[in-house]
């Protein structure tokens, strides 16, 4: 006797699909990914104080435009003594 | 000046030609002026789905290579006087194609056409392109399983990048038992995923292949079948129309439903 029931799978294909079109729909490779995270980090250092271990960067597509998402926790402004 | 409409899907075997010959002879029902144009060089089909394959003379390749005028080239349908098939050549490849040869070839047609309809072919290689080049629309044909949706949301994104942004879906051979079943991507899903808007639901039908056998369109010559009257919708929702999309949940089985679930 079958304890579980076999899920529907209809179900399992839209998930399978929206899970592989995440991947596909990403822009750049992880390397690059990588890169322009450290680019980032970079850039706002130079006015900011961050905490880098809870920057959060996410590309996502929705009604077919991209949008890049970034949350970044910010402890003080640097001000430059100058 | 008509409108230049790419039907496109990336996976092959999808109905592309299928819906490029329903949807030009539907449309010419409704009263249109319309050309299909074979963009599949060296694996040509639309002649043969449209049974014209005998009355071939000329094609796209001698017109842009100067043996032939445009209106040499162009075969008029077998039932009905306001369709044309401009056809492929067989002898060619997609890389001896001159895509400004048939951009230049596509805007001349569109003066003298309500619609230009062209059928690219599978792939996303240059024989893609040179069916995107000359459109300004595009309708995606896409069957409900998980291959078929994930090319089509990449020819979706190529389709964008290349400035088409009148862009429609189709999906095609819908099953609607196993839609039913829970067995079966069903079109809210695939609209959902896609983002695009929906034109046509085509039920899975026999009488597409039987009339394929013939030579025959389905719209012309087994018009009460309900691939057909799906085709229809598909053109009169393109002209504008606003066609309500049927119910194809069926709800009229009755009891006996119950009897099935499960299997």
């Amino acid at each position: 006797m079958k304890l579980f029931r076999r899920r529907r799978s209809d179900v399992i294909a839209e998930e399978r699909l929206k899970f592989i079109l995440v991947q596909d729909r990403s822009l750049l490779t992880p390397a690059e990914f990588e890169r322009m995270k450290e680019d980032i980090i970079r850039v706002i250092s130079n006015y900011f104080e961050i905490n880098k271990s809870g920057i959060e960067l996410n590309i996502q597509r929705e009604n077919r435009k991209t949008i890049l998402e970034a949350t970044v926790p910010v402890i003080s402004v640097k001000r430059s003594s100058t | 000046m008509g409108r230049t409409i790419v039907v496109t899907a990336g996976k092959g075997g999808v109905g592309k030609t299928t819906i490029t010959a329903n949807l030009g002879a539907s449309l010419s029902k409704l009263g249109r002026k319309v050309v299909l144009v074979d963009m599949d060089i060296g694996l040509r089909n639309l002649d043969v789905v449209m049974g014209l394959e005998n009355r071939i003379v000329y094609n796209i390749m001698d017109i842009a290579e100067g043996r032939c005028k445009i209106n040499q080239a162009l075969v008029r349908d077998k039932r009905q006087s306001g369709l044309f098939l401009l056809p492929a050549s067989q002898v060619h490849t997609k890389e001896d194609v001159d895509i400004d040869s048939i951009v230049s070839i596509i805007s001349a047609i569109e003066n003298s056409f309500d619609y230009v309809l062209l059928d690219s072919p599978a792939g996303i290689e240059k024989g893609f392109e040179s069916a995107v080049a000359p459109s300004k629309e595009g309708l995606v044909v896409v069957t409900p399983d998980v291959s078929s949706v994930r090319d089509a949301d990449r020819v979706i994104g190529l389709l964008e990048n290349r400035g088409i942004l009148g862009l429609s879906l189709v999906v095609n051979r819908y099953d609607v038992d196993l839609v039913n079943r829970k067995k079966m991507l069903n079109a809210d899903s695939i609209v959902e995923i896609l983002g695009l808007d929906l034109v046509g639901i085509v039920p899975e039908d026999k009488a597409v292949i039987d009339s394929t056998n013939r030579g025959e369109i389905l719209v012309n010559y087994y018009a009460n079948t309900i691939a057909a009257r799906a085709f229809e919708n598909v053109a009169r929702r393109i002209e504008g129309e606003n066609v309500p999309f049927v119910s194809l949940n069926s709800q009229n089985k009755g009891f006996m439903k119950f009897f099935r679930r499960g299997k």
